[in-house]
Order: C-alpha cells, then sequence, then structure tokens
C-alpha cells in the first residue's frame, strides 16, 4: 500500500533521513523503532509533506504522493497522529474527533466511527464538551488516535503513542491499537520506543538509526536478532 | 431643575455610548478575527473600514445604485454590502500580498514572520490611503440619511428627562449585533468555523487533518476585512469622511482588541463597546479633542491592572 524508496531528508545541511525503503502491505502492523534522534519522526513528517525530501519516492497504492499538498494527503486515506499528541486544546473533544473528520471519507462515515471511538475509548464520550486542552496526557492520547480514525483512514501513522504516560495507561493504549489492527483490519505504522511491545504487536519491523535502516524483517526475525535483544530488548549480552 | 439635566445627558450619553459601542464592537471583531486565527496583526484595518465607508458610499449616493431602497434602508444595506466587497478586497490581499509573509511557511520561523507582517500590513495601510486619495479624493463624504437626523424618544419617567435615540444609530447598532452573532454562529457551529478555529490552534495538526491553512487563513483574512468593512459603512451613515479615516479607528481597534483579550472574539466585541462608552460619557465632560486622550487613559488603566484584558481569560490561549 505504502512504498518508500530510497528517501532522504536534509534539514538544512543536515541529513536527518539518508536511502530509507520501506513498505507497508494492506492490513499489515509495521513497526519503526530506533533511538532518540534516528529520524522515525522526520519520516511521518515526509509522508505528511510538512517537511520536504531531498531525493527519493514516497507512493500510496502506487500513486505518487510527493506530488499530492499536504493538505490533500489525509483525503486520500492517511491519517497521521503526530508525536506529543497535538490535539486542538482550545477546542472541545468532540470538536476534535470532527476535525479528524474533515476528510470526505470520515464524513461519509462519521456516525459508523464515533460509535466505534466510543466503545475503544468510553471517556472520550464522557468529556465530549470538555475543552481538549483540559484533558490528561491519556486521555489526549486516545483523542488523538480518535481524530485519526474519524478520518476514515486507509493507513494509520501512530508516531509514540505510549511517550509520557503512566505503564498502564501504555498498556491500554497498546491494547487498543492491536483490537484496531485485528478488528477493524485498519493498515497501521507504528513508530514506537517501547520496542518490547512493538515488536510483539507488528508484522514486520524496521530499525532506524541515524537516519538508516539498519535492520528490517518479520517479528521473529527482529525478536531473534542479537542486536535488537541487547540494544532495544535488554537481553542477552 | 439643574439634576435632571444632568440626569437627561448622563442617560443620553449613556444610549449614545451604547449604540456607538456596538459599531466600534463590529470593527475590533473584524481586526480580532484576524489577529486570532492568523496570528496577524493587520495595521492596514483602519483602512479596510475606510474601503468599507466607501463602498457604502458609492452603492448609496454616488452612483444610487441602492436608491430603489429608499433613503431610509439604503444606507445599511449598502454598509451591508460593504461587507461582501470588501470581502473580495481582503481575499485578493490576502492572496496577493499577505499570504508570502505569514502561514504554514511562517510559523515555523523564531519570530512566526511578526516583522515581515509588520512592515507588508503598514504598507497595505499606506496604499489603501493614497490610492484612496486618488480615486475617490479628499473631499469629507457622508452616505445621509433622514434617520440620522430623527430620534425615537423614551420618557424616563424621572421628571422631563427624556432619552434621544438617533435611529440611524440604533439600526446600526443593531446591525452591529446581527452580523456578531452571525459570525459567532459561523465559528461556533459550522464546519468551515471549527476548521478555522483548528488551524488557529494548532496549524501543523489542522493540516494532518486535511485542513488547508492557508486557504483558512485567506478566508479569515477576507472575512475579517469584511466583518471591519460593515462596520465602516454604518459609521458613514452618521460621520463625514475622507481616506484617512482609518487612522482614528485603527487606534480604536486596537484599543478595543487589547481591552478584550488579544484573541478573543466576543472580547473584542465587549471591549469595542467600552471604548464607545467612555467616549460618549467623556464627552460630557471634556472638549472633542480630549475624547481620545480619555480612551487612552481608561486603555492604560485597564492594560496596568489587567493585562489579559478587561474580558479576557489570562489561559485562554497555551
Ligand atoms: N525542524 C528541525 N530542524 C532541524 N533539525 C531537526 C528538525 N527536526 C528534527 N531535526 C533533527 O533531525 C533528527 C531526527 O529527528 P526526529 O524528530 O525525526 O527523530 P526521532 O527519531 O523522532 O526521535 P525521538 O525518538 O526523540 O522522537 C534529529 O537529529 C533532530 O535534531
Ligand atoms: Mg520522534
Amino acid at each position: 500500500m505504502l512504498d518508500i524508496e530510497d528517501f532522504s531528508v536534509a534539514y538544512g545541511g543536515l541529513r536527518a533521513l539518508s536511502g530509507v525503503s520501506l513498505s507497508v502491505g494492506e492490513g499489515q502492523l509495521v513497526a519503526i523503532v530506533g533511538p532518540n534522534g534516528a529520524g522515525k519522526s522526520t519520516l511521518f513528517k515526509a509522508i505528511s509533506g510538512i517537511v520536504p525530501p531531498v531525493s527519493g519516492s514516497i507512493r500510496l497504492d502506487g500513486r505518487d504522493l510527493l506530488s499530492v499538498p499536504p493538505a490533500r494527503r489525509p483525503h486520500l486515506g492517511i491519517a497521521h497522529v503526530p508525536e506529543g499528541r497535538q490535539v486542538f486544546k482550545t477546542l472541545t473533544v468532540r470538536e476534535n474527533i470532527e476535525m479528524g473528520a474533515y476528510t470526505e471519507a470520515g464524513r461519509a462515515r462519521f456516525a459508523q466511527t464515533l460509535e466505534r471511538i466510543h466503545e475503544l475509548f468510553p471517556i472520550l464520550y464522557e468529556r465530549a464538551g470538555q475543552l481538549a486542552g483540559t484533558l490528561s496526557g491519556g486521555e489526549q492520547q486516545m483523542l488523538a488516535i480518535a481524530r485519526g480514525l474519524a478520518s476514515a483512514p486507509r493507513l494509520l501513522m501512530l508516531d509514540e503513542p505510549s511517550m509520557g504516560l503512566a505503564p498502564a495507561v501504555a498498556d491500554m493504549i497498546f491494547e487498543r491499537i492491536s483490537q484496531i489492527h485485528r478488528e477493524d483490519g485498519l493498515t497501521i505504522l507504528l513508530v514506537e520506543q517501547r520496542v518490547a511491545e512493538a515488536l510483539e504487536l507488528c508484522d514486520r519491523g524496521y530499525v532506524l538509526e541515524t537516519g538508516r535502516i539498519v535492520l528490517d524483517g518479520p517479528f521473529q526475525t527482529l525478536i531473534n536478532d542479537d542486536r535488537v535483544r541487547r540494544a532495544y530488548l535488554g537481553l542477552g549480552d | 431643575m439643574e439634576w435632571e439635566i444632568l440626569l437627561e445627558n448622563v442617560l443620553n450619553a449613556l444610549a449614545a455610548g451604547i449604540t456607538i459601542g456596538c459599531i466600534y464592537g463590529l470593527m475590533c471583531v473584524g481586526l480580532s478575527l484576524i489577529f486570532g486565527i492568523m496570528r496577524v496583526v493587520n495595521f492596514a484595518q483602519g483602512d479596510l473600514l475606510m474601503l468599507g465607508a466607501y463602498a457604502a458610499f458609492y452603492l448609496v449616493a454616488a452612483w444610487g445604485v441602492l436608491a430603489f431602497l429608499g433613503p431610509e434602508v439604503a444606507p445599511f444595506a449598502g454598509a451591508i454590502l460593504a461587507g461582501p466587497i470588501v470581502f473580495a478586497v481582503g481575499w485578493l490581499l490576502h492572496r496577493w500580498i499577505v499570504a508570502r509573509v505569514s502561514g504554514l511557511r511562517t510559523v515555523a520561523s523564531l519570530d512566526e514572520g511578526h516583522f515581515g507582517q509588520l512592515i507588508v500590513t503598514l504598507g497595505i495601510a499606506l496604499i489603501l490611503q493614497n490610492g484612496g486619495l486618488i480615486l475617490f479624493g479628499s473631499m469629507p463624504r457622508a452616505v445621509r440619511t433622514p434617520l440620522s437626523s430623527s430620534a425615537w424618544m423614551v420618557e424616563t419617567g424621572i421628571g422631563d428627562a427624556t432619552i434621544f435615540l438617533n435611529k440611524a444609530r440604533v439600526i446600526s447598532g443593531l446591525a452591529a449585533i446581527l452580523v456578531v452573532v452571525a459570525l459567532y454562529w459561523l465559528l461556533e457551529r459550522t464546519r468551515l468555523g471549527k476548521a478555522l478555529r483548528a488551524a488557529a490552534d494548532n496549524p501543523t495538526a489542522a493540516t494532518y487533518m486535511g485542513i488547508d491553512v492557508d486557504r483558512a487563513h485567506r478566508i479569515a483574512f477576507a472575512l475579517g476585512s469584511g466583518i471591519t468593512a460593515v462596520a465602516g459603512g454604518l459609521v458613514a451613515s452618521y460621520l463625514s469622511f475622507t481616506p484617512f479615516m482609518g487612522l482614528d479607528f485603527v487606534v480604536i481597534m486596537y484599543a478595543g482588541v487589547v481591552l478584550g483579550g488579544m484573541g478573543s472574539l466576543l472580547g473584542a466585541f465587549w471591549g469595542g463597546l467600552t471604548i464607545g462608552f467612555v467616549q460618549q460619557i467623556s464627552a460630557l465632560v471634556l472638549p472633542p479633542q480630549l475624547q481620545n486622550a480619555a480612551i487612552f487613559v481608561v486603555f492604560l488603566l485597564i492594560v496596568v491592572l489587567r493585562p489579559q484584558g478587561l474580558f479576557g481569560r489570562s489561559a485562554e490561549r497555551a
């Protein structure tokens, strides 16, 4: 569904991504892991079009995505749940979800997705009229994911959904992501620092370090790789 | 009796303050909309007001396009129609000029592009003033209506004290309230309004939702221009004006918007209303030349005592 080839991004003169190739198949959950500053968020921003590429290509169902203006990309089915949640603080919970459904597909399916959102995150139903800025961190993360789901996307991109959350809340978020993947069959691209959880969920994973893919493969390969076990899972020696 | 005359004067000043204040409130709302959504401080706002006044003047008096509505209705229809006309002007100004120094391309830069915006909007102000001088001439104009010299009289029941409600101003004030209510409804209830607020709140996240932030800004700039222009058209029904009228009113607008708390739309309306009040009350005791001074004294007092604005909540924007 999503094919990225030999993709590079630079901030000023500094390379943040060099020659990254990655693909996400229909219905898959693909995880990207890597240390701070590896370029994971940069990759997401490039897919959404808010940082320009130096070279390479991004295709969605074979269609060149780089020639599509950033604000049109969500309408093609890409939902970006950004790092640090970035909810609309001065809008209510309900209005945030409505803005998620700004896409044509989201609007057409709003009633069903809203029901599904409330099933996954009942707290958002209780807080519908509250300003999003007054939600707790965990609730804001749920809202950010809900807002992504509301666009009725074909590809859901989640950037560190567990960041800054208490373990129990993070576990709950992981459980919901897995549920969305299994029950709704949604294609998901997930960036995570909690490597064990992320790799456990995924069909396929990529390890990104200083802007390069250093390792990729299915869950079994990664979880048994010595480097991954030592550097990310704190196992073996 | 002396105190009855005093009472009558005070009540009439209050009534004039409310009606004029509503018009000031409307012009402030236009400025506040642009600032609130684009974070652009628009120094040309007074000159957009001037364009509104001239739009009403040409529609009603010079070309008489609206003459068929009769001298009572035409000036107000002209003021309302000035809205869409100056909306179009604002749209083009944004497209050709303002967009180059604002929007997504500047939210990421360190000063958020404020220096460029300051110079560009000042430039637009100068162009509009001098362009206005060339196109419209320096002769003071007015949109006359018989209503501006007639009044509704309200008996207070206290002695002979009577309140005179200037008909033109009362209708202008009501029209201003109507426009503010319509704008509020648009922003709070419609998909477009919510998208405008989302674009203001977090431009990057709005882009992730599929909202075209630059287009949202264009709509906000055009709407803010049109709203202030309606106020200009309403002013034209009771005041004569020249292409430089914007200079007086931009001061009122900034004072009102800061009073109301920057970025708060209803706050801006109350701020404008307060300015109208202070101006009319001060007219009781001060010569006309000092009325603007009175506005600034009150303005300074409030800014010192309540820096978040009279009606602003200090944490409204985090
Ligand atoms: N706007 C920017 N300007 C300049 N450099 C940037 C910018 N954004 C990111 N970078 C740099 O690009 C590199 C990759 O950053 P990125 O945010 O993509 O990392 P990340 O993998 O998401 O890290 P984290 O896990 O901490 O979120 C970093 O070295 C960062 O300093
Ligand atoms: Mg990141």
